[in-house]
């Protein structure tokens, strides 16, 4: 019992000061922040597998200026109390940059404790608007922000033609009201008639009577933004009531998980979802970078949380590199020039429409076709033509 | 209603617990001199010393085991910061409050709210009030979920904010200082709700509540003051709480398990006891924080674990591990 | 209204009831619980996860059909809850009441990270060839699993029926809810008898996890909301109040329904919550007055 103590008290003393710091010379320390347990786990996972196949390739070509690179990853718990608390340390341990955290409600209260530690963040999976706009001079993003996968599906449904009403329903968290948005805003002006937008809330796992509603209203489009989770249940419940629209789409999150085409199974044939990263997308490398975190996963499908995360860290080195030093402000300055080609796309740091340090992301279409995800847009990228349901 | 659902009792009352507020007081004092660097972890563990005792005054005194604190911290977070941004501000007020003055209307608000919510509930005995809590604290989150006032699922950001008695309210540091200050302020006022009148009165609700009425003490007015003290206290908290995370959205602020949170704090660290419910919050952090470490993906089971133990070994909470000897000057069973 | 609104209106009911029909199933087991011990268990939801996880790992180890489980996890359940009642609970002794809230979260904490760590975070589901089938009545669509829900329900509340009232063992149950002392008196082994009310209610709540995962999907914080759920309908029949709680179910799933399909989606848990409050205050007994037995 003493002893269980006293080892308590000695790791609460370690996790607290900076005398961990001391192990590892000559390495150079990355800092990452994610959700490795609680309700937020398995992204935690994907952006684990994404930080470690990054370090392994740059550290195959032998580190950065020298050095080898370290990851320090700290588990958050899906909790914003333990992500501020795990970022600090990761300050104290002087780490020259920050990747993190999973989830857009962590994210926002972590990205403004950076900006006040003055140490860069490199957000990988949050989409929430708020993070880059207006955001701060010490938060860059890499992924996209919400907005572009409702922008490039609404410019798709304009190409289309007979297609005249559409409802929308999305999750009540900031992605569901961005795309709410969005929708609201562009969609008329793509020519539709908004016949219905509804929100749910997060464990609600009976869409039966919004969907009888959406029967009844008989669109011609249905756009669903979920959770995570919901994707399936959302898409078998269609079938259910029997709603049989010429188009239907799932932006991003759940829909864009592989576990979507397996749970689904021919419910979700026909989908179009939204995405930015396909294992099919013609990034060079991009085949190469999905077997790798495939194995990286042991065996597990890879989501593009996963492909995110490995273009953050390697953003992250690049920005060290060229900064010629582990100084959090050069590391931040360098940041804002970077420009690298990954196997995720393109990463660059851009101040635009009201956006700060904003990674610009091409929004994929992607079909589900005969249960695999084949990119349809836009043409540079695709290997497939759209298919209406009828 | 049978004698197993009396609610929990206070230990005894001994001079002990004026040396062990003190004792907190100075453990608190000097955290910022050995871990100045973790600042992040001493202030919320310190604000959430300060709500776990404050969820005490009705958990503990007042015997009511309230479930939906997290509204109530969500009251004082969300009206100081509408009311501190100017694009949110309603036109009335001719623009932006200082945090202080919107504190203390989120302070009022709760208060109004406990007044009427309690005044409603405590008819009702036992567990009733308790899953009231759960259900008024849940509509209130989907309120702040679907309304624009409140910045919708996006929640809100803190804006710049004036200087708090020349303090940068954005200083760590400072923040440390608030909290700590906000923790002394619940521990004086438990100090002095024991000796007042008040006190006496919810103990003799909580032994038998139909002996304290035929005394003339009503208890639905008792309770409700201890509820609307101990919703302005959250309040309060919940001010200071927005200001260190400076961003908060719905679903990371009114979540039921932040209301389960709270309430474990104050009942693992003894909800019968003074100080107890700051000690349990303490070492639940200091816990949550070795676990996170130690255990990796295994924490929140450890922690879980941790409060089972508790449950069945030490039935007064943490701190009534050490005052089994004071039992005995209680009032006997 | 035109015959496609008809038809949706009628569908939406259809379907609204019958998954009134699993909240009852849930509230069932929490109400007999808090009818026999005053106890409200606050791990309920995580039963039911357990529940779903059972169907899950035997499919995915022997493609057993998931109503076949039913017969690993209503046993399972039943075991659990025994030995959580003999081994957790009946230790708290006189504390029971307060204390029992503290013990089920950490219970529910303790089952939520295990199924975690056993099976990951991520959604999960199984694919059986009549998930996504449909019948047709008069135009209405019902989904098949759905419907053996519904059925899954009425027998299991049948079941516990008979066996409260037509059983030697149902006779103790009650008289241990009404009087624990005089029941000890005559003979009744109260100890064992809240130990099999516990492992009923835990049993229920895996049954119900059972139905539902042809339906859903499993992953380890599922329950939380089958735990509100539960509350609702406990107190909308009257808590400790076992048939209050079949109508609470019912009165739920129509609400949420019918509020979601004319009024808003948006709210469409508050429609619940606040019929939860109503009752709360102006018929704290439940809906229909007169329960099995008062707290």
């Amino acid at each position: 019992m003493t002893r269980t103590v006293s080892r308590s008290l000695l790791s609460l003393a370690a996790a607290l000061s900076l005398a961990s710091s001391a192990s590892a010379q000559g390495t150079l320390k990355i800092g990452a922040v994610t959700s490795l347990s609680g309700r937020f786990a398995t992204f935690g996972q994907m952006q684990q597998a994404g930080f470690r196949v990054a370090i392994e390739e740059l550290n195959a070509k032998g580190g950065v200026n020298g050095q080898k690179l370290e990851l320090l990853l700290e588990d958050d718990a899906s909790d914003t109390n333990k992500a501020l608390t795990a970022a600090e340390k990761l300050v104290n341990q002087k780490v020259p940059v920050v990747i993190g955290a999973y989830a857009s409600g962590i994210t926002k209260p972590l990205s403004q404790y950076m900006s006040r530690a003055k140490v860069p963040l490199i957000v990988a999976t949050a989409v929430d608007e708020t993070i880059t706009k207006p955001g701060n001079a010490y938060t860059f993003r890499v992924n996209n922000q919400s907005s572009v996968y409702t922008r490039s599906l609404i410019d798709q449904l304009r190409k289309l033609a007979g297609l005249k009403t559409a409802v929308v329903l999305t999750s009540n968290d900031a992605f569901g009201k961005s795309v709410m948005t969005d929708v609201t805003k562009l969609l008329p002006a793509a020519g539709y008639t908004l016949l219905g937008k509804d929100t749910y809330d997060q464990g609600l796992t009976d869409f039966r009577p919004i969907l009888n509603r959406y029967k009844a209203q008989n669109p011609d489009v249905v756009i669903f933004a979920s959770y995570e989770q919901d994707a399936v249940a959302l898409t078998k419940q269609v079938k259910e009531v029997g709603l049989n629209p010429r188009v239907m789409a799932g932006i991003a999150t759940g829909f864009a998980l592989p576990d979507f085409l397996k749970g689904s199974a021919d419910a979700g044939e026909n989908f179009l979802v939204t995405m930015v990263w396909n294992q099919d997308v013609r990034y060079p490398g991009a085949q190469n970078l999905y077997t790798r975190l495939k194995k990286a996963l042991g065996g597990e499908e890879p989501s593009q949380h996963a492909a995110q995360s490995y273009a953050a860290m390697l953003a992250a080195a690049d920005a060290v590199r060229r900064a010629g030093s582990a100084d959090p402000e050069k590391v931040r300055a360098a940041l804002t020039t970077t420009n690298l080609s990954t196997a995720f796309g393109p990463v660059t740091f851009r101040t635009y429409g009201g956006y700060q340090n904003q990674n610009s992301v091409v929004g994929l279409i992607t079909q589900v076709q005969k249960g695999k995800f084949v990119t349809v847009f836009p043409a540079s990228a695709s290997r497939g033509k759209i298919i209406l349901r009828r | 209603m049978t004698a197993s659902v009396t609610p929990a009792r206070p230990r005894a009352l001994t001079f002990g617990n004026v040396w062990i507020s003190l004792a907190l007081i100075a453990v608190m004092a000097v955290y910022p001199l050995l871990f100045g660097k973790s600042m992040n972890f001493g202030v919320s563990t310190l604000i959430f010393a300060g709500l776990a005792m404050s969820w005490n005054l009705l958990g503990g005194w007042a015997g009511q085991t309230s479930l939906g604190h997290a509204a109530l911290l969500g009251i004082g977070a969300y009206t100081m910061t509408i009311l501190a941004t100017p694009e949110r501000v309603p036109a009335f007020l001719g623009g932006p409050l200082a945090p202080w003055w919107g504190a203390l209307i989120g302070m009022a608000l709760a208060a109004l709210l406990a007044l009427v919510w309690g005044s409603l509930t405590f008819r009702l005995r036992g567990s009733y009030f308790t899953l009231s809590t759960i259900a008024v604290a849940l509509v209130i989150r989907l309120v702040a979920i679907n309304s624009d006032w409140t910045g919708g699922s996006e929640g809100l950001f803190m804006p710049e904010l004036p200087r708090f008695l020349g303090l940068d309210l954005f200083d760590r540091q400072a923040e440390y200082w608030l909290a700590f200050a906000f923790v002394i302020l619940t521990l004086i006022i438990t100090h002095a709700v024991r000796r007042s009148r008040l006190g006496y009165a919810l103990q003799a609700v909580r032994e038998d509540e139909d002996g304290a009425r035929a005394l003339g003490i009503d208890p639905t007015r008792m309770k409700v003051i201890a509820f609307v003290i101990s919703a302005v206290l959250t309040a309060l908290g919940g001010s200071l709480y927005a200001i260190y995370l400076q961003a908060f959205e719905p679903h990371t602020l009114l979540e039921l398990p932040i209301s389960v949170q709270i309430a474990l704090m104050a009942i693992i660290g003894g909800r019968g006891s003074i100080q107890g419910p700051a000690i349990g919050a303490i070492l639940l952090a200091v816990f949550g924080e070795v676990f996170r470490t130690v255990f990796a993906n295994a924490n929140l089971l450890i922690y879980g674990v941790l409060i089972l133990a508790v449950t069945l070994y030490a039935p007064d909470g943490i701190t009534g591990l050490f005052t089994r000897g004071g039992r005995k000057l209680g009032t006997a069973r | 209204m035109d015959s496609a609104q008809l038809t949706a209106f009628t569908q939406t009911l259809a379907q609204g009831l019958l998954t009134g029909g699993l909240y009852a199933l849930i509230g069932t087991g929490l109400s007999l619980i808090f009818g026999v011990m005053k106890v409200i268990n606050f791990a309920h939801g995580d039963f039911l996860a357990i529940g779903m996880f059972i169907t899950l790992a035997l499919f995915r180890a022997f493609h057993l059909d998931p109503y076949l489980s039913l017969l690993v996890a209503a046993p399972v359940g039943f075991a659990l809850g025994y030995a959580i009642q003999r081994f957790v609970l009946a230790r708290l002794g006189d504390r029971l009441s307060e204390a029992s809230m503290l013990a089920t979260l950490g219970l529910g904490l303790i089952i939520s990270n295990t199924l975690l760590l056993t099976f990951g975070a991520q959604p999960q589901n199984i694919n059986v060839p009549y998930a996504i089938q449909t019948v047709q009545l008069g135009g209405v669509q019902l989904s098949i699993p759905l419907i053996v829900a519904g059925l899954g329900t009425l027998a299991s509340i049948g079941g516990l029926n008979y066996l409260l009232y037509r059983t030697e063992l149902g006779r103790a149950i009650r008289a241990t809810a009404q009087n624990p002392l005089g029941a000890e008196l005559q003979g009744v082994k109260t100890t064992n008898i809240q130990a099999i009310v516990f492992g009923l209610g835990v049993a229920f709540a895996a049954i119900a996890g059972v139905l539902l995962m042809p339906l859903l999907y499993a992953f380890p914080t599922v329950g939380e909301n089958y735990t509100t759920k539960a509350f609702i309908v406990t107190v909308l029949g009257g808590l400790g109040n076992l048939p209050g709680a079949v109508v609470g179910g019912l009165v739920l799933g129509g609400i949420e329904s019918l509020g979601a399909f004319y009024i808003s989606n948006n709210y469409r848990d508050a429609y619940g919550l606040v019929a939860f409050l109503l009752v709360l205050l102006l018929k704290p007994e439940g809906l229909f007055g007169k329960t099995v037995k008062r707290v």
